[in-house]
Formats: structure tokens, sequence, C-alpha cells
């Protein structure tokens, strides 16, 4: 354990200046490589059953800030929402995933109806 | 990093301020605009603007911005439809490639965009398909947009029609398909591809955009170059290009095909809450004008003069006139329009009105272009929010 710690360490002091440096000094010469870091911005979402496949798989291609920015949508609009992502946005997500999702987000973010 | 600049608490700890502000009739915008109770966050190269999504970006420039007839790049809005978005680009690498079905296959460095092609420069109005999706009634699923996903900003950059021309396009050609640096998050999730018919793509004023007002594009704008379609809602304005294809039929991709679509009908739209039977690409703008100042909710001086002023556009026609109702529509005025920065940009306009009396009064501004496509009365409805153009309200008190 003591020596892989030791071989982390020793690896990040040579990647940390290389990558420092990729980001400042770039190509042969000029100041070509153009960089930014995006800002990681945490959300909120309301707890209840389902808030973690809802936190993970909504996740893996699109922050959920996704889901609070909507309007309150009755059950039928966040099934077609759910579908869509699945059938024609490609998400991973199982049957049952599917159906916990669709209850959580017309519990937590529905009318009511 | 993507800090609250302005919450609706620092708001009501300084309503006191703002209700003497408000007797005296004269409240900045940015505080109005601190009504508005979504979030500001701060993306590099970018200031503080409004937070719709932070993964992929999708961030809406403050309504007071529009006060300038050319909108500063920091503040231009910002939307990316899949999350894998370029943040690293090294122009020594990057190469724009031409190909498909072409007598020859190009690799364009920035380099030999600039220098290789006569540079073209003009000012035009950029604005999302969504704009103004939130206002929709019902409303609909999708970016929930104000009025703050559009701009208006000089580009400069080389004709696709003389790229083309190099690649030399073969007979039987009919489409442009067009791709940029970001990519889907896993392989099932479809690539954002465009694709413009080809008698559209060589256009003269279709260009490979390097330069916005003057600079070179930001990297959440779509550095290092990207498709600029003047006229033609900013779906097709490809960022961070990479591959220009030349296609013999349709692209048949996802962002074509099924999104981005919108009702076979003279008005795009449908009854409210009502699928369309046939849709078509989404393509040119629908005419749209705003009232910038006063902000809605203002509270105005009797017997004191008031600048109305405000933007009007066109899908790639002009703005012909543009008149302002101070009366709730009952009685309509000539508007002076600004300077004249051509047919794609937006056109600034003002109104000097002298309210006489004290009361609540509904304004409304309504524009015209100069083949006379106008505003609707009331909100047009279709189910993915595209197009809203209807005629814009503000009410204020005089007192």
């Amino acid at each position: 354990m003591k020596n892989l710690l030791l071989i982390w360490f020793l690896i990040t002091l040579m990647i940390v200046p290389t990558m420092v440096l990729s980001q400042e000094q770039a190509g042969p010469g000029k100041g070509t490589v153009h960089s930014l870091e995006l800002p990681i911005m945490p959300i909120q979402l309301k707890q209840g059953p389902g808030y973690d496949k809802v936190s993970t798989l909504c996740n893996i291609c699109h922050s959920t800030d996704y889901i609070t920015m909507q309007p309150a949508f009755p059950r039928a609009t966040w099934t077609a929402e759910v579908n869509k992502m699945i059938k024609v946005m490609g998400a991973p997500i199982n049957e049952e995933d599917a159906e916990t999702i669709i209850d959580y987000l017309a519990q937590n973010y529905g009318t009511g109806k | 990093m993507g800090d609250i600049r302005f919450t609706r608490r620092d708001f009501l700890r300084t309503a006191g301020a703002f209700t003497a502000m408000t007797a005296i009739g004269e409240i900045p915008g940015e505080l109005l605009a601190a009504l508005d109770e979504r979030k500001l966050v701060r993306f590099p190269e970018k200031t503080d603007m409004i937070l719709l999504t932070s993964r992929p970006p999708q961030l809406e420039t403050p309504f007071h911005y529009f006060r300038e007839l050319i909108t500063p790049n920091e503040a231009l809005f910002v939307r990316w439809h899949i999350s894998q978005i370029p943040t690293s680009v090294d122009t020594n690498v990057w190469r724009l490639k031409i190909g498909g079905n072409t007598e020859k296959e190009l690799q364009l460095s920035l380099d030999d965009l600039k220098t290789k092609f006569s540079p073209v420069t003009f000012t035009a109005v950029i604005q999302c398909s969504g704009n103004s999706r939130s206002l929709f009634d019902p409303r609909v699923a999708g970016g929930q947009w104000k009025n703050g996903a559009m701009g208006n900003v000089t580009w400069t950059g080389a004709r696709l029609k003389d790229i083309l021309g190099q690649a030399r396009i073969k007979e039987g050609s009919a489409y442009v398909a067009f791709n940029g640096l970001d990519g889907p998050p896993l392989p099932s999730v479809p690539d954002f591809v465009k694709s413009l018919p080809l008698d559209k793509a060589l256009e003269d004023d279709i260009i490979v955009a390097y330069a916005m007002n003057g600079e070179p594009l930001t990297m959440l704008n779509g550095f290092p170059a990207r498709l600029i379609v003047p006229g033609w809602f900013a779906t097709y304005w490809v960022k961070s290009l990479s591959d220009i294809t030349v296609l013999n039929a349709q692209y048949e991709g996802f962002w074509m095909k099924t999104a981005y679509r919108i009702p076979d009908d003279p008005c795009a739209c449908v009854p409210p809450g009502t699928a369309p039977k046939k849709t078509v690409p989404i393509n040119r703008f629908d005419t749209r004008s705003f009232i910038v100042e006063p902000a809605d909710g203002a509270a105005l001086k009797r017997n004191k003069a008031v600048e109305v002023s405000g933007i009007a556009f066109s899908g790639g026609y002009g703005v012909r006139d543009v008149i302002l109702s101070v009366d709730g529509g009952r009685t309509w005025n000539e508007t002076k329009l600004g300077k004249d920065l051509g047919k794609y940009s937006w056109r600034q306009w003002t109104y000097t009105w002298h309210p006489k009396e004290a009361g609540r009064y509904t304004l409304l501004v309504r524009a015209t272009d100069t083949i006379g496509e106008s505003q609707p009365f009331e909100p047009l409805w279709n189910p993915a929010g595209f197009m809203r153009n209807n005629v814009e309200k503000i009410e204020v008190t005089v007192k």
C-alpha cells in the first residue's frame, strides 16, 4: 500500500507540470492552445424515493438543472421526457429504473396530475 | 466559480432603495433584472449570465444588454446540446475538413481561413430557436429561456461558397452537413450535426466566422470558427466547426430528422396542446421587436418625458418600421429608427412619450420588415416552443 502511494505520488509529480505546461505554453513556440476549465455547479435535487437513481443516471449525460429549470409538468409530460431520453437520446436506463425516475419526477417536479 | 451574484434575498434587502428610486422613476435595468429569480453565474470568458444549465452550458443574456446595438462577446448567450464540449483547442492542430461529394478534400487551418479567402464582415442577429420558450402557454419542455437567447454581433469570416468552390462540388450534390468538436457523452447519444440544402449553403452571406466583434470567438461561442447563417435560427450556426461534408441526400441524423422541426404551416403553429400532422426543419426567423426601456413594471413620473426604446429585427430582410402603442393597442405611433447596420442586424428604435395622466399603462411594440412580414398580436403555439414572435407588451405605472 505504501509503495502504491509512493508510485502514485511520483506519477503525480511527473504529470502535473506537464499539464500546466500544456495549458499555458502551447504548440511549437506560439501561444496556439486556447483552453478553459468549466465550473462544476452542484444541483440540489429534492429528496425522495428515486433520488439516487435520478442523481446517478440523469447525470451521466447532463447536469440535473435540466430537471430543475422545467416548470411543473403533469406525469404524462415527464413520462414522455424520460422515454425520449431513453429511446431517442440513447440513455442507458432499463425499464424498472425508468419507472422509478418517472415516479420521482412526477412526485417532486409535477403538477400532481 | 459559479457563484450567485445577485439573489432574490439581495434584492429584498435593497427593496428600500428600490422603493425610493421607484418614487423618482429612475430604476436601473440591472436592478429590475434582479426581479428575475434565476441564478447569475460566471463561466470562463463570459460575464454574469443567467444559468439555465451547467453541463452542457446554457446561459442566457441578462435583458439590459439589449440597450446596446452590439451585444458584447462576454454577454452573448451560450447553448450547447451534448455534454462533451471543446474546452481546449490547439490551432496548430485544428483543421476544418471539407469533403464528401467533392473533387478534392481540404484541410484548412485557421490561418488558411483568414488568408486564402477574402474576409467578409457583417452584423447579424443570432437567435436560438427556443428563445422565449418559457413564455409559451401551455408550457412546453426544453430550455426555459426568457427573451435573452439572442444577440447582435459583427461577424468576420470566409464565405462557405468560396470554401466549397475550392473543394469543387460534384454533380448530384444536394445537401451540406456540418459537424463541430462537441461530442456525445456516450456512443448511443446522437452527435450534433446539422445540414443545409446545397442552394442555401451556396448563398453569398453564409460564412465560416473566426471573429466576433473583431475578436477571436469565445470558446463557449464556438472557438475557433463557427458557421453563420444570417436570418436563420442559430441551430444551424454550428460551433467549433470540424467537418463540412457535401452529401447527395438530406442528412438523416436526429438533430435534423426529429429535433428542431416546426409545423409545416405558414404560421408554424398548431392549436395549443395539439401535435402537428406534418413538420419541416426550422429555418428563417420571423419578425420580432422588444421594448428594452423602460423595463416592465417601471414606475414613471407624470409630465416628464420618457424615452421609450428597444430593438427590432427580421429573418434577413431588415426592418421597415416599428410602431408603438402606449394605450394598450388602441392607437399607434411611429418610432424613430436608429443606425442601419444592414438587413441582418437588429435596428434600435426610440419614441419620446409624455405621459400626462397618472395611472397604469400598457405599452406594445410591433415591427414590420421590408417584405411586409410583421408580428401577430396573440402568441402562436407549437409543441417544441419555437419561433415565438407575438407583439410584446409591458406594463408601467405613471405617478
